[in-house]
């Protein structure tokens, strides 16, 4: 069998690549090769980032969303060779199934394209001249500096992620050390390769870089040298990034988050209650619940036309069924171990008379738990869900109160008209998104991301007063 | 949730007699000679009579196999009998016979980064426990010596009443040992002024020793003794080190921790023997450096009594020799709860020994070394 090996970096033009690498085999046929990284290198390298920052600087940020996004629809186009090389990697990089890579590239790059980065920033900064120069607000004028240095830390394996969040440091016209996630090395990769193609210069104010566990050595010195960190991953490599970053350091954290759905009776009536499961399943489905975005439980309301257990096996066979149009991808050995538990330890709770239920595929991965005690949980463990039945909203709140640090969207159906009451209770709990389920793996670029603004919090305002002659 | 310590004694329920008669019957295999191993006909037929008694005395798992068309006469062999996984001791009290008999709960390592129930394993017969992990123990431990002085970094057992861990070390030291010395608290502090003494006392004596810990714990001491190196032990003395090395206070290997402690206490590597266990099997399996000296032997040996399997992770069917899978116990010590444990952890299975990949990072920390580790890592804090 022949290994294909992808050289998973890019760095400015002007730095000379060290000769060591090394390949770790990520599927088959699919090896990602990586830089043997030093120290010493890697300094040098942050410091010529460093001192482009001032030539950067000097572009307009509307220029830049223009080339970021001319680069980033090219993932959109059909017959694109960098769409075809992204669909041709990313299930082998990532572990998605053929048909769910497609999806998940649709989504991400949707957010690529310029008239998205245009929005972006207006949404953000009101005019994208902001960035350029002082504009005039409240009397006062005012300018939005990006950094010297954005160091860019993903540890998540959902593809996509890192253009977004390269995407975005670059908008701000902050030069960017990006390390992205295991399973998210493609995408970044070939976008600056292509970058390379339109603007080399603008491609010189970027490194991404890929180093297998956390190493603190390299890392001190690159956080050292930055002036925003931003990271994405567990609590525990957050956490561990944290520790590491100088205290005068802007330091934006993307830690653990999952996302939970919640089903009124409204969307349980005999005539909706199956588009209602297909939507759910969908959600569930797309990341293989691995996403932050992903509804890890889903809250049904008793007492409507369809009880809770009822609805979780009309989401069992939507999930079976959508098996076959967006199959699952492929389990690593230790979520395959953790799949059997969660399992088998259901089977049992439901055979020891405790009042649940478990759903799952044959081969498919899929698995549905419908659980009234919520007692059992599970992680990434491929497409697991859990159903449990509330009486009521402020039942639910309570049921989320215990995780609400680390809950990020609701996915909701069939609420009714106190839409607006429930929304602001869970943003009060620390909620940061309530959309329809059919939107939940995909939210627009102007969201807030985790409560946060993607890029009023990568810039700093220097503020210039009246000061007269 | 029944607590029941230990050493509490509760009065014996009526256990089935077939259930008592298939115990009594493995008590006295497990304390006979510790042969290299059963044939596969004998470990067969012990082991669908402990099924069929399991089935029998056990409604939870009776139905669960029922659910899966797998009842006695039409399991014909070891490997189809329905396994258990071990998150499944977190929510269920797993009993084969009368709850009333039950006389010890060994708990999981309950952490404080988990909100997760800590998984439990009900004891109903204490002495075929003991007669398993006392043959084991010796045999692994001390197969050249009666008796031996135990230098602890495990707490005893009156201070972690619910660990499988220390009650194992306490049981072992009550028939092996010449002497017992305890220096880590059940809060997790570490008397390294007294380690230190009584290893350099016995160095000055000659006198050979039995050190154990969890890799965690030894980790921990050695970072205290900032490469200060101690008087050489006796070459006869040896180390028992449990646990993993997914370490949260700081990354070691396994080969980086031997190499250190093998300078610290003067012994060759070859005499710190790994234990691989963990609560919801009640037998345990070692490398065995000491009972085949000479023999390149890697990876951990079960006891006649155990047999392990990795399975593929799609289909649960067994892997080749050389492939990495799930593994899977069928442990006949666990007679009084479910012999059949489907494990989280991974790894190869070669000539019937155990060649472990790692447990995985997101799992519940089973044994003890990562819940000693928490507890180790903030007795520290509060210390200074």
């Amino acid at each position: 069998m022949t290994q294909d090996i992808f050289e998973a970096w890019a760095i400015p033009s002007s730095v000379v690549v060290p000769g060591a690498t090394s390949d770790s085999a990520v599927a088959p046929e699919l090896s990602i090769r990586s830089l043997s990284i030093e120290s010493r290198w890697l300094n040098e390298l942050t410091d010529i980032l460093v001192e482009g920052s001032g030539r950067l600087k000097n572009r307009k940020a509307r220029e830049l969303a223009r080339i970021l996004g001319t680069v980033g629809s090219r993932f959109l186009k059909e017959g694109d060779p960098l769409r075809t090389k992204a669909l041709e990697l990313l299930p082998q990089a990532s572990g998605l199934s053929v048909q769910m890579a497609r999806v998940v590239l649709d989504g991400m790059a949707a957010d690529w394209a310029e008239d998205r980065l245009l929005g972006l920033l207006e949404n953000e900064f009101g005019t994208s001249e902001g960035l350029d120069g002082f504009v005039k607000q409240d009397g006062c004028r005012t300018m939005a500096i990006g950094a010297d240095l954005c160091v860019q830390i993903v540890s998540g394996s959902v593809p996509g992620v890192g253009v977004t969040a390269l995407i975005r440091s670059l908008l701000t016209k902050a030069p960017t050390l990006l390390k992205p996630g295991r399973g998210d090395v493609v995408l970044p990769v070939l976008f600056m390769q292509a970058l390379a193609v339109v603007d080399q210069d603008l491609a010189d104010h970027v490194a991404i870089l890929y180093w297998s566990g956390g190493s603190s050595d390299l890392e001190r010195g690159v956080l050292d040298r930055a002036s925003v960190v931003t990271t994405y991953g567990g609590d525990e490599s957050v956490e561990s990034i944290r520790a590491l970053t100088p205290v005068t350091k802007r330091f934006v954290a993307y830690h653990h988050r999952i996302s939970v759905g919640v089903i009124g009776s409204q969307a349980l009536t005999s005539g909706l209650v199956e588009q209602t499961a297909r939507d759910v399943a969908y959600a569930t489905a797309v990341f293989d619940q691995r996403g932050c975005v992903s509804p890890r439980s889903i809250y049904v309301e008793s007492g409507g036309d369809t009880t809770p257990q009822a609805f979780a096996e009309y989401l069992a066979s939507a999930l079976e069924s959508i098996e076959n149009d967006l199959p699952g991808g492929h389990l690593e050995l230790e979520e395959a171990a953790a799949l059997h538990q969660v399992r088998g330890a259901a089977e049992l709770l439901a055979v020891s008379g405790s009042p649940g239920g478990i759903y799952h595929g044959e081969k498919a991965s899929w698995t549905v738990i419908f659980d009234p005690d919520s007692e059992l949980r599970s992680d990434h463990v491929g497409r697991v869900v859990r159903v449990e039945s509330i009486e009521n909203l402020s039942d639910l709140i309570k049921r989320l109160r215990p995780e609400k640090e680390h809950i990020q969207s609701v996915g909701v159906a069939g609420m009714g008209t106190d839409l607006d009451e429930f929304a602001e209770e869970l943003g009060r709990i620390g909620v940061s998104r309530i959309a329809k389920f059919s939107g939940l793996p995909f939210p627009p670029s102007r969201w807030h991301h985790d409560g946060g603004s993607p890029l009023r919090d990568l810039v700093h305002w220097v503020d210039l007063e009246e000061v007269g002659g | 949730m029944t607590d029941i310590s230990p050493t509490t004694t509760s009065p014996l329920g009526m256990a089935p007699e077939e259930l008592d008669g298939l115990a009594s019957k493995l008590e006295v295999r497990f304390s006979a000679d510790f042969t290299s191993r059963w044939s596969d006909l004998e470990f067969e037929e012990l082991a669908l009579h402990a099924f069929n008694v399991q089935f029998q005395h056990n409604p939870v798992y009776r139905r669960f196999c029922e659910g899966k068309n797998a009842v006695p006469t039409s399991v014909t062999s070891w490997q189809q009998v329905p396994m258990v996984p071990t998150t499944a001791f977190r929510y269920l009290d797993l009993v084969t016979g009368d709850h009333s008999s039950v006389r010890m709960v060994f708990r999981t390592s309950g952490t404080t980064s988990t909100t997760l129930s800590p998984g439990r394993h009900l004891v109903s017969r204490p002495s075929l426990y003991h007669a398993s992990l006392l043959s084991n123990f010796r045999e692994h431990l001390l197969p050249d010596a009666e008796k031996i002085k135990f230098i602890s970094l495990i707490p005893s057992p009156a201070e972690m009443p619910h660990s499988s861990l220390s009650y194992m070390v306490g049981v072992a030291a009550d028939t092996m040992s010449s002497e017992v010395q305890w220096f880590v608290d059940g809060e997790g502090v570490l008397n390294s002024a007294g380690l230190i003494k009584t290893l350099n006392d016995a160095a000055l004596a000659g006198e050979e020793v039995l050190l154990l810990g969890t890799a965690f714990a030894f980790v921990h001491w050695l970072d205290e003794l900032a490469g200060r190196e101690l008087r050489r032990l006796p070459p006869g003395s040896r180390i028992m080190e449990t646990g993993g090395f997914k370490a949260r206070a700081r990354d070691i290997t396994k080969e980086q921790l031997y190499k250190s402690l093998s300078m610290t206490v003067g012994l060759e590597t070859n005499r710190i023997v790994n234990e691989y266990g963990m609560t919801e099997l009640l037998s345990q399996l070692y490398e065995s450096h000491l009972t085949q000296p000479n023999e390149l032997q890697e990876g951990h040996a079960p006891p006649p009594w155990l047999r392990v399997r990795a399975l593929n992770p799609t289909t649960l069917e067994p892997v080749a020799e050389n492939e990495t899978g799930i593994l899977a116990f069928f442990d006949l010590a666990n007679l009084g709860s479910v012999c059949h444990v489907l494990t989280e952890d991974i790894g190869q299975v070669i000539d019937g020994r155990i060649h472990l990949e790692g447990r995985f990072p997101g799992a519940e920390p089973r044994g003890c070394s990562r819940a000693m580790d928490e507890l180790m890592t903030s007795s520290q804090v509060t210390r200074r």
